[in-house]
């Protein structure tokens, strides 16, 4: 009963922790040759010759450090030590995104990290919207609307849902496109304020010259974000990721990244 | 001579009110069209795995809108 419990245990922790995409895995199955079991291998093995299954095995590399991995893979590699993986497509902490995209990508960047603001940080207009649907309900209670006909209170109510509708659509879409990437070349700020202005700042990871970070607040403490400070020695001098979250983590990347960019450049 | 003698007070007062219902469901409208671009603008600018979710949203919200008017027009 304890080697089943520990075995599943195992299993889920490194189903947990393995992304499909992970390095190690792909490692490990390019060097053992997948068999199906409703296959039948080409040459068989005679069991009781353990000199022919001891040749087969040996052709094998031992272990999985022979490989070569490129300069690339290594520091994607590196990304996932830092950062970890991420579990949900609602993180507002997206570790190598693959459906994430911008348009003003270039066609060999890579997104390594893209960023939301927490989510508990909607909780203020998710209550006021909770409010809100309460609101005719409230008028209907006390008798307020009594006064117009009908057909009246029915427009007045579709209009107050509709403007409840769109209060929260619009805190939404301000939320779910105020984005922060981090990518192989350069950090990105793309936000849009109030659905008509569109906001789009960069700077290259070699002009970073200095990263900061600050917690602020008990919801920042516990919920653990806070704003990510980076000042350039490009035109726009600094970068501001806003309450997004594990700052610890960006500033460790984003010093990985300039690390690794000036050692390609001073290669 | 102005005659007085059908004058209401009230129908002048829910006449006014429609009016101006109108008017602000019109406006109404053509924010949700606004809105329905800005989206797909957006969409287009930020490529995510929901997007066409908040567009058919931002759909729905026009539509929602158009039916206002026309049950303001109602009045």
């Amino acid at each position: 009963m304890g080697f089943v419990l520990n075995y599943l245990m195992n299993r889920s922790k490194d189903l947990d922790n393995i992304a499909p995409d992970d390095l190690t895995v792909e490692a490990e199955a390019k060097s053992v040759p997948i068999v199906s079991t409703s296959q039948k291998p080409k040459t068989e093995i005679k069991l009781d010759n353990r000199t022919d299954i001891k040749s087969s095995f040996s052709d094998l590399p031992k272990n999985s450090s022979k490989i070569k991995i490129s300069p690339e893979d290594e520091i994607t590699q590196k990304v996932y030590d830092i950062l970890g993986h991420t579990k949900s497509p609602f993180s507002s902490f997206l570790v190598r995104p693959k459906v994430i995209s911008f348009s003003e990508r270039n066609q060999d960047e890579e997104i390594y990290l893209a960023l939301r603001p927490h989510w508990i940080t909607n909780i203020r207009w998710i209550v006021v919207f909770l409010l809100m649907l309460f609101v005719p309900l409230f008028f209907r209670y006390f008798s307020f609307l009594n006064f117009f006909p009908t057909q009246y209170q029915f427009s007045a109510i579709l209009f107050w849902y509709l403007f409840t509708f769109i209060f929260a659509f619009e805190k939404f879409l301000d939320w779910y496109f105020d984005l922060f990437l981090v990518t192989n070349e350069r950090v990105v700020d793309i936000n849009f304020n109030n659905l008509l202005n569109k906001h789009f700042a960069e700077a290259n990871l070699d002009v970073i010259q200095d990263v900061s970070s600050s917690v602020k607040g008990i919801l920042g403490t516990f919920f653990n974000y806070g704003d990510v400070l980076i000042q350039t020695a490009a035109e726009i001098n600094q970068i501001n990721f806003e309450q997004v979250p594990n700052p610890e983590k960006i500033i460790k990347l984003l010093k990985e990244l300039r690390d690794s960019n000036q050692g390609d450049s001073n290669a | 001579m102005l005659d007085l003698s059908n004058f209401n007070i009230n129908n002048y007062f829910f006449g006014i009110t429609k009016v101006f219902f109108v008017v602000l469901a019109i406006l109404y409208l053509v924010f949700s069209i606004i809105v329905v671009k800005q989206v797909t603008a957006m969409s287009k600018s930020v490529t995510d795995k929901f997007n066409s979710i908040l567009i058919i949203f931002s759909y729905i919200h026009l539509i929602f809108s158009a039916i206002l008017v026309l049950s303001m027009l109602a009045l």
